[in-house]
Protein backbone atom coordinates (compact mmCIF):
# COMPACT_ATOMS: atom_id res chain seq x y z
CA UNK A 1 0.00 0.00 0.00
CA UNK A 2 1.33 3.40 -0.95
CA UNK A 3 1.09 6.14 1.68
CA UNK A 4 -0.72 9.30 0.63
CA UNK A 5 2.34 11.54 1.00
CA UNK A 6 5.80 12.02 -0.43
CA UNK A 7 8.17 9.51 1.17
CA UNK A 8 11.39 10.89 -0.36
CA UNK A 9 12.62 12.13 3.01
CA UNK A 10 11.41 9.19 5.11
CA UNK A 11 14.00 6.88 6.59
CA UNK A 12 14.83 5.17 9.86
CA UNK A 13 17.57 5.90 12.37
CA UNK A 14 19.11 3.09 14.38
CA UNK A 15 19.17 3.71 18.10
CA UNK A 16 20.41 1.86 21.11
CA UNK A 17 18.92 2.36 24.52
CA UNK A 18 20.98 1.45 27.54
CA UNK A 19 19.08 0.85 30.73
CA UNK A 20 21.15 0.69 33.88
CA UNK A 21 19.17 -0.99 36.63
CA UNK A 22 19.49 -2.61 40.01
CA UNK A 23 17.39 -5.66 40.70
CA UNK A 24 16.92 -6.81 44.26
CA UNK A 25 15.87 -10.46 44.46
CA UNK A 26 14.32 -10.11 47.91
CA UNK A 27 14.42 -12.75 50.65
CA UNK A 28 12.35 -15.35 48.81
CA UNK A 29 14.11 -14.86 45.48
CA UNK A 30 17.55 -14.89 47.13
CA UNK A 31 16.84 -18.17 48.94
CA UNK A 32 15.67 -19.70 45.65
CA UNK A 33 18.84 -18.68 43.77
CA UNK A 34 21.36 -19.46 46.53
CA UNK A 35 19.84 -22.95 46.88
CA UNK A 36 20.13 -23.46 43.13
CA UNK A 37 23.72 -22.34 43.30
CA UNK A 38 24.92 -24.14 46.45
CA UNK A 39 22.84 -27.34 46.43
CA UNK A 40 21.84 -27.61 42.78
CA UNK A 41 18.31 -27.99 44.00
CA UNK A 42 15.12 -26.34 42.80
CA UNK A 43 12.72 -25.26 45.52
CA UNK A 44 9.18 -23.96 45.36
CA UNK A 45 6.76 -22.61 47.92
CA UNK A 46 3.50 -24.33 48.79
CA UNK A 47 0.29 -22.64 49.85
CA UNK A 48 -1.08 -24.35 52.93
CA UNK A 49 -4.64 -23.44 52.06
CA UNK A 50 -4.93 -24.44 48.38
CA UNK A 51 -1.90 -26.76 48.23
CA UNK A 52 -0.59 -25.14 45.04
CA UNK A 53 3.17 -25.15 44.62
CA UNK A 54 4.75 -22.12 43.01
CA UNK A 55 8.08 -22.00 41.24
CA UNK A 56 9.71 -19.53 40.81
CA UNK A 57 8.72 -18.97 44.43
CA UNK A 58 6.63 -16.06 45.63
CA UNK A 59 5.81 -14.45 48.91
CA UNK A 60 2.02 -14.59 48.67
CA UNK A 61 -0.36 -17.12 47.16
CA UNK A 62 -2.02 -15.41 44.21
CA UNK A 63 -5.33 -17.19 44.89
CA UNK A 64 -5.64 -17.25 48.68
CA UNK A 65 -3.48 -14.24 49.56
CA UNK A 66 -1.80 -16.48 52.13
CA UNK A 67 1.71 -15.63 53.25
CA UNK A 68 3.65 -18.61 51.89
CA UNK A 69 7.21 -17.29 52.02
CA UNK A 70 8.53 -19.80 54.54
CA UNK A 71 6.76 -22.91 53.34
CA UNK A 72 9.48 -24.30 51.10
CA UNK A 73 9.22 -27.65 49.30
CA UNK A 74 11.91 -29.47 47.34
CA UNK A 75 11.20 -30.18 43.70
CA UNK A 76 12.70 -32.60 41.22
CA UNK A 77 14.68 -31.18 38.34
CA UNK A 78 12.45 -32.89 35.79
CA UNK A 79 9.20 -31.61 34.33
CA UNK A 80 7.25 -31.12 31.16
CA UNK A 81 6.89 -28.45 28.50
CA UNK A 82 3.48 -26.80 28.79
CA UNK A 83 4.15 -24.16 26.17
CA UNK A 84 7.06 -22.71 24.21
CA UNK A 85 8.18 -20.11 21.71
CA UNK A 86 11.01 -20.03 19.20
CA UNK A 87 13.16 -16.89 19.27
CA UNK A 88 14.20 -16.23 15.69
CA UNK A 89 16.14 -12.96 15.98
CA UNK A 90 19.40 -11.97 17.59
CA UNK A 91 19.78 -9.24 20.16
CA UNK A 92 22.33 -8.44 22.79
CA UNK A 93 20.03 -8.99 25.71
CA UNK A 94 19.05 -12.49 24.59
CA UNK A 95 20.81 -15.43 26.25
CA UNK A 96 21.42 -17.51 23.09
CA UNK A 97 22.00 -17.11 19.36
CA UNK A 98 18.83 -17.43 17.31
CA UNK A 99 17.06 -19.69 16.68
CA UNK A 100 16.56 -20.99 20.20
CA UNK A 101 13.61 -22.17 22.26
CA UNK A 102 12.14 -20.59 25.38
CA UNK A 103 9.93 -23.11 27.11
CA UNK A 104 7.34 -22.85 29.84
CA UNK A 105 8.31 -25.79 31.99
CA UNK A 106 6.18 -27.22 34.79
CA UNK A 107 8.36 -29.15 37.17
CA UNK A 108 7.17 -32.39 38.71
CA UNK A 109 5.35 -31.47 41.90
CA UNK A 110 4.83 -27.83 40.90
CA UNK A 111 1.64 -26.13 39.77
CA UNK A 112 3.05 -23.07 38.04
CA UNK A 113 5.35 -23.17 35.02
CA UNK A 114 8.71 -21.40 34.84
CA UNK A 115 10.33 -19.98 31.72
CA UNK A 116 13.73 -21.24 30.70
CA UNK A 117 15.93 -22.08 27.73
CA UNK A 118 15.34 -25.41 26.06
CA UNK A 119 18.30 -27.05 24.36
CA UNK A 120 19.22 -30.37 22.79
CA UNK A 121 16.16 -30.42 20.58
CA UNK A 122 15.53 -28.93 17.14
CA UNK A 123 13.20 -25.90 17.48
CA UNK A 124 10.82 -27.52 14.99
CA UNK A 125 10.69 -30.75 17.00
CA UNK A 126 9.60 -29.26 20.34
CA UNK A 127 6.24 -30.60 21.45
CA UNK A 128 3.92 -29.58 24.27
CA UNK A 129 4.00 -32.37 26.85
CA UNK A 130 7.67 -33.19 26.22
CA UNK A 131 9.57 -34.45 29.28
CA UNK A 132 12.57 -32.28 30.12
CA UNK A 133 15.10 -31.90 32.91
CA UNK A 134 17.26 -29.10 34.28
CA UNK A 135 20.99 -28.92 33.55
CA UNK A 136 22.84 -26.89 36.15
CA UNK A 137 25.53 -24.44 35.15
CA UNK A 138 29.09 -25.21 36.28
CA UNK A 139 29.67 -21.49 36.81
CA UNK A 140 27.47 -19.33 38.98
CA UNK A 141 26.11 -15.95 37.99
CA UNK A 142 23.80 -15.63 41.03
CA UNK A 143 20.85 -15.59 38.65
CA UNK A 144 18.26 -18.01 37.32
CA UNK A 145 20.95 -18.95 34.79
CA UNK A 146 22.54 -21.08 37.51
CA UNK A 147 20.23 -23.52 35.79
CA UNK A 148 22.03 -23.39 32.45
CA UNK A 149 19.14 -24.80 30.42
CA UNK A 150 16.60 -27.62 30.20
CA UNK A 151 17.02 -30.57 27.86
CA UNK A 152 14.89 -33.57 26.82
CA UNK A 153 14.71 -36.21 29.55
CA UNK A 154 15.20 -39.55 27.78
CA UNK B 1 23.08 5.28 87.27
CA UNK B 2 19.74 5.60 85.56
CA UNK B 3 18.88 3.08 82.91
CA UNK B 4 16.81 3.80 79.85
CA UNK B 5 15.42 0.87 77.83
CA UNK B 6 17.65 -1.26 80.11
CA UNK B 7 20.81 0.55 79.06
CA UNK B 8 22.96 3.17 80.79
CA UNK B 9 24.32 6.23 78.99
CA UNK B 10 27.82 5.07 79.87
CA UNK B 11 27.16 1.66 78.26
CA UNK B 12 26.84 3.41 74.93
CA UNK B 13 29.98 5.50 75.34
CA UNK B 14 32.02 2.63 76.84
CA UNK B 15 31.24 0.37 73.88
CA UNK B 16 32.14 2.98 71.24
CA UNK B 17 35.76 1.87 70.90
CA UNK B 18 34.60 -1.71 70.34
CA UNK B 19 31.97 -0.69 67.84
CA UNK B 20 34.25 1.67 65.91
CA UNK B 21 34.48 1.00 62.16
CA UNK B 22 37.70 2.50 60.82
CA UNK B 23 36.53 1.91 57.23
CA UNK B 24 33.49 4.09 57.91
CA UNK B 25 35.66 6.89 59.27
CA UNK B 26 38.21 6.86 56.47
CA UNK B 27 39.29 10.35 55.46
CA UNK B 28 37.43 12.00 58.34
CA UNK B 29 39.33 14.27 60.67
CA UNK B 30 36.83 15.96 62.96
CA UNK B 31 35.72 16.23 66.56
CA UNK B 32 32.25 15.74 67.97
CA UNK B 33 30.82 16.90 71.27
CA UNK B 34 28.08 15.11 73.21
CA UNK B 35 26.32 16.96 75.98
CA UNK B 36 24.00 14.58 77.82
CA UNK B 37 21.84 16.39 80.36
CA UNK B 38 22.49 15.25 83.96
CA UNK B 39 25.09 12.73 82.74
CA UNK B 40 28.04 14.70 81.45
CA UNK B 41 29.98 15.75 78.39
CA UNK B 42 32.00 13.59 76.04
CA UNK B 43 34.32 14.57 73.24
CA UNK B 44 34.88 12.20 70.35
CA UNK B 45 37.83 12.85 68.08
CA UNK B 46 38.23 11.06 64.78
CA UNK B 47 41.44 11.23 62.76
CA UNK B 48 43.54 8.87 60.60
CA UNK B 49 40.90 6.14 60.86
CA UNK B 50 41.19 6.11 64.66
CA UNK B 51 38.94 7.37 67.41
CA UNK B 52 39.47 8.87 70.80
CA UNK B 53 36.77 9.39 73.37
CA UNK B 54 37.08 11.33 76.59
CA UNK B 55 34.67 12.53 79.23
CA UNK B 56 35.39 16.22 79.68
CA UNK B 57 34.32 19.10 81.86
CA UNK B 58 34.13 21.59 79.04
CA UNK B 59 33.46 20.98 75.35
CA UNK B 60 35.79 23.12 73.32
CA UNK B 61 36.97 23.00 69.73
CA UNK B 62 34.28 20.61 68.50
CA UNK B 63 33.14 20.81 64.87
CA UNK B 64 29.66 19.89 65.99
CA UNK B 65 28.04 19.52 69.39
CA UNK B 66 24.77 17.74 70.11
CA UNK B 67 22.76 18.17 73.28
CA UNK B 68 19.99 15.93 74.56
CA UNK B 69 18.79 14.10 77.64
CA UNK B 70 19.85 10.58 78.60
CA UNK B 71 16.63 8.93 77.45
CA UNK B 72 16.88 10.45 73.97
CA UNK B 73 20.54 9.53 73.65
CA UNK B 74 20.05 5.89 74.64
CA UNK B 75 16.81 5.68 72.65
CA UNK B 76 18.55 6.85 69.50
CA UNK B 77 21.30 4.28 69.93
CA UNK B 78 19.03 1.33 70.58
CA UNK B 79 16.53 2.30 67.90
CA UNK B 80 13.69 3.31 70.24
CA UNK B 81 13.72 7.02 69.40
CA UNK B 82 13.42 8.46 65.90
CA UNK B 83 16.24 10.91 65.20
CA UNK B 84 14.26 13.27 63.00
CA UNK B 85 11.41 13.37 65.49
CA UNK B 86 13.80 14.11 68.36
CA UNK B 87 15.31 16.92 66.33
CA UNK B 88 12.04 18.55 65.25
CA UNK B 89 10.64 18.36 68.77
CA UNK B 90 13.89 19.95 69.99
CA UNK B 91 14.71 17.07 72.31
CA UNK B 92 17.95 17.01 70.41
CA UNK B 93 19.78 20.18 69.45
CA UNK B 94 22.78 20.53 67.19
CA UNK B 95 25.34 23.29 67.28
CA UNK B 96 27.78 23.50 64.36
CA UNK B 97 27.98 21.39 61.24
CA UNK B 98 24.65 19.55 61.10
CA UNK B 99 25.57 17.44 58.05
CA UNK B 100 28.68 16.26 59.86
CA UNK B 101 26.60 15.05 62.78
CA UNK B 102 24.58 12.95 60.32
CA UNK B 103 27.77 11.10 59.37
CA UNK B 104 28.45 9.74 62.84
CA UNK B 105 26.28 6.64 62.32
CA UNK B 106 28.81 5.50 59.68
CA UNK B 107 31.60 5.34 62.26
CA UNK B 108 30.07 2.70 64.52
CA UNK B 109 28.30 -0.61 64.31
CA UNK B 110 24.91 -0.88 65.96
CA UNK B 111 24.71 -1.03 69.72
CA UNK B 112 23.48 -4.48 70.70
CA UNK B 113 21.07 -4.62 73.64
CA UNK B 114 22.11 -6.96 76.45
CA UNK B 115 20.61 -10.39 75.81
CA UNK B 116 19.73 -9.46 72.22
CA UNK B 117 20.44 -12.34 69.87
CA UNK B 118 22.65 -11.69 66.89
CA UNK B 119 21.34 -13.79 64.05
CA UNK B 120 23.19 -14.56 60.88
CA UNK B 121 21.51 -12.61 58.10
CA UNK B 122 20.68 -14.60 54.99
CA UNK B 123 22.55 -13.79 51.80
CA UNK B 124 20.52 -11.33 49.76
CA UNK B 125 21.13 -11.00 46.06
CA UNK B 126 21.33 -7.77 44.15
CA UNK B 127 21.91 -7.66 40.44
CA UNK B 128 23.37 -4.60 38.75
CA UNK B 129 23.20 -4.63 34.98
CA UNK B 130 22.93 -2.40 32.00
CA UNK B 131 20.77 -3.87 29.30
CA UNK B 132 20.95 -2.59 25.79
CA UNK B 133 17.85 -2.45 23.64
CA UNK B 134 18.11 -1.88 19.92
CA UNK B 135 15.54 0.42 18.46
CA UNK B 136 14.66 2.20 15.26
CA UNK B 137 13.16 5.64 14.88
CA UNK B 138 11.10 6.38 11.78
CA UNK B 139 11.65 9.98 10.74
CA UNK B 140 8.50 10.54 8.71
CA UNK B 141 8.61 13.08 5.87
CA UNK B 142 8.99 16.24 7.98
CA UNK B 143 11.65 15.23 10.52
CA UNK B 144 13.37 13.37 7.68
CA UNK B 145 13.76 16.51 5.61
CA UNK B 146 15.17 18.37 8.61
CA UNK B 147 17.68 15.63 9.46
CA UNK B 148 18.77 15.20 5.84
CA UNK B 149 19.57 18.93 5.74
CA UNK B 150 21.85 18.55 8.77
CA UNK B 151 23.93 16.20 6.64
CA UNK B 152 24.52 19.22 4.32
CA UNK B 153 25.34 21.45 7.34
CA UNK B 154 22.06 23.27 7.06
CA UNK B 155 19.51 23.84 9.82
CA UNK B 156 15.90 24.06 8.61
CA UNK B 157 12.81 25.30 10.36
CA UNK B 158 9.20 24.85 9.31
CA UNK B 159 6.89 27.86 9.22
CA UNK B 160 3.25 28.09 10.22
CA UNK B 161 1.21 29.62 7.35
CA UNK B 162 -1.15 31.32 9.85
CA UNK B 163 0.93 32.71 12.75
CA UNK B 164 4.27 32.58 10.98
CA UNK B 165 6.16 31.00 13.87
CA UNK B 166 9.16 28.81 13.14
CA UNK B 167 9.65 25.35 14.60
CA UNK B 168 12.94 23.53 14.61
CA UNK B 169 13.09 20.58 14.97
CA UNK B 170 10.00 20.77 12.79
CA UNK B 171 6.51 19.49 13.53
CA UNK B 172 4.01 18.56 10.85
CA UNK B 173 1.43 20.92 12.29
CA UNK B 174 1.37 24.17 14.22
CA UNK B 175 -0.27 23.03 17.42
CA UNK B 176 -1.40 26.57 18.28
CA UNK B 177 -3.17 27.31 14.98
CA UNK B 178 -4.00 23.66 14.22
CA UNK B 179 -2.93 23.90 10.61
CA UNK B 180 -0.45 21.94 8.55
CA UNK B 181 2.96 23.58 8.26
CA UNK B 182 4.10 23.98 4.68
CA UNK B 183 6.98 26.40 4.14
CA UNK B 184 10.61 25.54 4.92
CA UNK B 185 13.08 28.24 5.98
CA UNK B 186 16.84 27.89 6.54
CA UNK B 187 17.88 29.32 9.94
CA UNK B 188 21.21 29.99 11.68
CA UNK B 189 23.46 28.13 11.71
CA UNK B 190 24.89 30.64 14.20
CA UNK B 191 22.91 32.17 16.99
CA UNK B 192 22.92 33.41 20.54
CA UNK B 193 22.63 31.69 23.86
CA UNK B 194 19.20 31.95 25.42
CA UNK B 195 18.85 29.19 27.95
CA UNK B 196 21.27 26.96 29.79
CA UNK B 197 20.42 23.96 31.87
CA UNK B 198 23.12 22.42 33.99
CA UNK B 199 22.50 18.69 33.89
CA UNK B 200 23.94 16.79 36.83
CA UNK B 201 22.13 13.54 36.12
CA UNK B 202 22.56 12.12 32.65
CA UNK B 203 20.14 9.54 31.39
CA UNK B 204 21.51 7.40 28.56
CA UNK B 205 21.38 9.00 25.11
CA UNK B 206 18.77 7.08 23.08
CA UNK B 207 20.86 6.91 19.91
CA UNK B 208 24.17 5.69 21.33
CA UNK B 209 23.18 4.19 24.67
CA UNK B 210 26.07 6.06 26.23
CA UNK B 211 25.73 8.10 29.36
CA UNK B 212 27.17 11.58 29.01
CA UNK B 213 29.77 13.03 31.33
CA UNK B 214 28.18 15.32 33.91
CA UNK B 215 27.68 18.13 34.38
CA UNK B 216 26.80 18.99 30.83
CA UNK B 217 24.90 21.92 29.41
CA UNK B 218 21.65 21.55 27.53
CA UNK B 219 21.15 24.85 25.78
CA UNK B 220 18.48 26.78 23.94
CA UNK B 221 20.07 28.73 21.09
CA UNK B 222 18.18 31.51 19.36
CA UNK B 223 19.42 30.89 15.84
CA UNK B 224 19.71 33.82 13.43
CA UNK B 225 16.38 34.38 11.72
CA UNK B 226 14.39 33.25 14.77
CA UNK B 227 12.66 35.31 17.43
CA UNK B 228 11.07 35.05 20.88
CA UNK B 229 10.61 31.45 21.93
CA UNK B 230 11.91 29.91 18.72
CA UNK B 231 14.98 28.44 20.37
CA UNK B 232 16.83 25.39 19.15
CA UNK B 233 17.83 22.85 21.79
CA UNK B 234 21.19 21.14 21.67
CA UNK B 235 24.35 20.65 23.72
CA UNK B 236 27.09 23.05 24.72
CA UNK B 237 30.79 22.23 24.31
CA UNK B 238 31.50 20.66 27.72
CA UNK B 239 34.55 22.79 28.61
CA UNK B 240 32.66 26.02 27.88
CA UNK B 241 29.96 25.42 30.46
CA UNK B 242 31.10 28.27 32.66
CA UNK B 243 32.10 30.64 29.88
CA UNK B 244 28.74 31.47 28.37
CA UNK B 245 26.12 34.07 29.25
CA UNK B 246 22.41 33.76 28.72
CA UNK B 247 20.53 36.41 26.79
CA UNK B 248 17.17 37.69 27.96
CA UNK B 249 14.39 39.97 26.80
CA UNK B 250 12.52 41.95 29.48
CA UNK B 251 10.02 44.32 27.91
CA UNK B 252 12.06 46.71 25.75
CA UNK B 253 15.32 45.70 27.36
CA UNK B 254 17.35 43.17 25.39
CA UNK B 255 20.46 41.56 26.82
CA UNK B 256 22.28 39.58 24.19
CA UNK B 257 23.67 36.18 25.08
CA UNK B 258 26.99 34.69 24.00
CA UNK B 259 27.26 34.12 20.23
CA UNK B 260 27.44 30.41 19.40
CA UNK B 261 28.12 28.32 16.32
CA UNK B 262 27.48 24.65 15.64
CA UNK B 263 30.35 22.18 15.49
CA UNK B 264 29.54 19.64 12.81
CA UNK B 265 30.46 15.97 13.01
CA UNK B 266 33.02 14.77 10.46
CA UNK B 267 30.81 11.95 9.34
CA UNK B 268 27.21 13.02 9.08
CA UNK B 269 24.46 10.45 8.76
CA UNK B 270 21.32 12.53 8.90
CA UNK B 271 20.79 12.42 12.65
CA UNK B 272 20.62 15.06 15.39
CA UNK B 273 24.17 13.99 16.34
CA UNK B 274 25.39 15.50 13.05
CA UNK B 275 25.80 18.59 15.21
CA UNK B 276 28.24 17.57 17.93
CA UNK B 277 27.47 20.61 20.05
CA UNK B 278 27.51 24.39 19.95
CA UNK B 279 30.61 26.37 20.88
CA UNK B 280 31.46 30.03 21.45
CA UNK B 281 31.74 31.87 18.11
CA UNK B 282 34.95 33.85 18.49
Amino acid sequence: MKPGFDTTDCYTIEGKLALPYTYFAGRVGSTFITTLRDKQKIMGVKCKRCNKVFVPPRQTCERCMEDIRNNWVDLKSGGEVVNFTVVRYDDRHLPRKAPFVLGMIRLEGADSPMVHILEGVDPDQVKIGMKVKAVFSPKTTNTILDIDHFEPNV
Amino acid sequence: MTEYFGVKVTDIFDSMAERFRSEGARGVSRSFGYEIKDHGKWKLTIADGKMQLAQVDQLTGCDVTVSMDGKTFVGLNVGKVDGMEAFTSRKLTVKGDFALFGQTSRFFTKFILPGEKITQEQELLVLKRTISVNQRFATGPVMGKFLKALKEKQILAIKCPVCGRLQSPPREVCAICRVKNTEWVPIGPKGEMRMLEYCYYASPAPLTGETRETPYGAIGVLLDGCKDEEVFWHLLRPDQLNKVKMGIVLGDKVVHGTRLRPVWAEERTGSIDDIKYFEIDE
